[in-house]
């Protein structure tokens, strides 16, 4: 996953903070991911990194400083005006359509590429829709379920239709929130091998807030390190492996 | 209530064979009755459609948006009000008191709809729930709409020549062909992108703005069109019964209609229809032997809810696409 220098940069946080009462949740924490590349916010619990994830998709309105995605300030910016700017999110608790079928799951999601044509039409003629469903059915490996309630399929599979739904629109830049959680190794591993390959054969940008540090050093391109609501250290994972503020603070148990 | 069973899921090829023997059976019904000279049973069938057409409005909200309406019944009963008007004051066109009702109804939905969709939940339902009230007692006291006697005296009119109101049979077909129209309009919607995303917003509405949808919007519409359903029908009751009264906006009514999309089936749309029908027949016939029926109805109620949780309809539909399904291979 090597990567060329001169690559651009898709998000920049600036600044962003955010208080509880007393508790500074996240104090001026500002990074730049860069196109195709998978960033990661890492931290022990309590770091702030689930907090940083708010904030940075709009689900909490930040106190301080901005998010700026392909040079647009999209700061505060609604859940569906985030998606039309190209930034799609999942979800840390599986988020889906429990009722629905995991073909309609997608295909829901899919409509967002039919750009508000064809309401007056059955859903049978959403090309576009239909031909996304049916791709991500089969790059996520779901085809065989296509029919089945979201709600019956195992925990894996539904951790990778939170993550398919969430590609249905074509975003530009995908957030991930703890993709892995409550994972088994061996879906965990598959999880991992399917990060790597959005940013690598699909040339998506990947945000990635996540628990599991040999995860995120295997699969990330940046990463971005909390401690106490503040960024200790931002690099490549060898640097941020190198980092002796990192070790004191994460890695520091274990030494 | 809120089944897992959806119209919006579910195989049509049941659930278009029970809306076929719904309005056969009620046609045929009308028919006989016509030829028996019997015409109090042809009026009231009728009036089973009409309320159907309300039950309908309350089950495109609860069943497939997954909003409770408790106070649906203002907008039948707005419906049934501008109707009155329109032909006693303005002019006797059947025509005119349609398009003005829903036009009325649609701006009514607006407004109410931008009050209560702010609100979910319980919220929704109490918030429905005060405005029918507000209104009901507003016209209750006052005196220019009739008060707490209401509006009689509501002319005959013409629906097409040689056809008119007062004609029990000529009055049910149109009525038949105005809630066949709604039922099939509603079918059609269900099976669009935006009835799709009305069953997405019944089922996780936090997750429909996630994927680059403005949940509120859609709810709007539903409500909207939710009252224009409502106040069409309601526009046909001055026209089969000659007067309005303020009780048509009542919880009683608003109630019923959820009884009714509860007992047929919720989220299924023909299941308001059969719910409609079965209780209003059964209330008359029931009224006709004591005037304790309201206790009979509420039983029944308890039973088909336990027995049935998913209504007559969700009930019948499994059963119908199995047998449907293993005839199949035995036709070659």
């Amino acid at each position: 996953m090597s990567q060329s220098s001169n690559q651009d940069t898709v998000l920049s946080v600036q600044g962003l903070g955010v208080s509880f009462g007393a508790l500074k949740a996240v104090h001026d924490l500002s990074f730049d991911a860069k196109r195709g590349n998978v960033t990661a916010i890492i931290g022990p619990n309590g770091a702030g990194k689930s907090t940083a994830f708010n904030l940075i998709s709009g689900a909490i309105v930040p106190k301080t400083g901005q998010v700026k995605f392909e040079g647009q300030v999209v700061t505060g910016f609604s859940p569906d005006k985030m998606l039309s700017a190209g930034l799609s999110r999942s979800f840390q608790i599986t988020n889906l359509f429990f009722d629905l079928t995991v073909h309609e799951n997608l295909r829901l999601a899919g409509q967002y590429l039919e750009h508000g044509q064809g309401w007056w039409a059955p859903v049978q003629r959403s090309q576009a829709a239909l031909a996304r469903t049916d791709e991500l059915l089969k790059q996520f490996g779901l085809a065989y379920k296509s029919n089945e309630l979201a709600g019956y399929l195992s925990h894996g599979e539904q951790r990778r239709l939170e993550i398919a739904v969430a590609l249905a629109s074509k975003p530009s830049m995908i957030l991930l929130d703890e993709p892995t959680q409550g994972m088994s190794h061996a879906d965990t591993q598959e999880t991992a091998e399917l990060i790597a390959s959005l940013a690598r054969d699909f040339g998506l940008s990947v945000l990635l807030v996540e628990h599991d540090v040999d995860l995120v050093m295997r699969v990330s391109d940046h990463v971005v390190v909390m401690a106490q609501g503040i960024k200790i250290a931002d690099g490549s994972p060898q640097e941020v492996r190198a980092n002796p503020d990192v070790q004191t603070a994460y890695f520091g148990d274990k030494h | 209530m809120l089944d897992r069973f959806n119209s919006s899921t579910s195989k049509p090829n049941a659930v278009r064979l029970l809306a076929i023997v719904f309005f056969v059976t009620a046609l045929m019904f009308a028919i006989i009755g016509t030829v028996m000279g019997d015409s109090f049973y042809v009026r009231l069938a009728t009036e089973a459609l009409i309320f159907g057409g309300l039950a309908l409005s309350v089950d495109l909200l609860l069943g497939h948006v997954g909003l409770l309406p408790l106070g649906q019944a203002l907008f039948f009963g707005l419906g049934a009000y501008v109707s009155a008007l329109v032909l006693k004051e303005w002019a006797a066109s059947f025509w005119l008191a349609i398009i003005v009702s829903m036009l009325f109804c649609a701006f009514a939905g607006l407004v109410g709809g931008l009050i209560a969709i702010r609100s979910k939940g319980v919220y929704f339902a109490l918030i429905s729930f005060g405005l029918a009230q507000v209104f009901s007692k507003v016209i209750y006291n006052t005196r220019e709409l009739g008060a707490s006697d209401g509006m009689t005296g509501v002319p005959v009119v013409t629906v097409i020549p040689g056809l008119q109101t007062d004609n029990p049979l000529g009055f049910f077909i149109v009525t038949w062909l105005v809630i066949g129209g709604i039922y099939l309009g509603l079918r059609y919607i269900m099976q669009t992108p935006m009835g799709r995303l009305f069953g997405a917003i019944r089922v996780n509405e936090h997750r429909v703005c996630f994927l680059g949808f403005d949940a509120w919007r859609f709810k709007i519409t539903a409500f909207v069109a939710a009252a224009v359903v409502a106040g069409l029908s309601g526009a046909l009751y001055p026209m089969l019964r000659g007067f309005v009264s303020p009780e048509l906006m009542f919880f009683q009514v608003s109630g019923n209609a959820i009884v009714n999309v509860i007992v047929g089936g919720s989220g299924t749309l023909i299941g308001a229809l059969y719910g409609a029908g079965l209780l209003t027949m059964l209330k008359s016939i029931l009224g006709s032997f004591t005037v304790h029926h309201h206790i009979v109805i509420g039983l029944l109620f308890v039973v088909v809810v336990i027995a049935f949780p998913r209504g007559i309809v969700g009930y019948l539909v499994p059963v119908l696409e199995a047998r449907l399904s293993k005839k199949k291979p035995g036709e070659h």
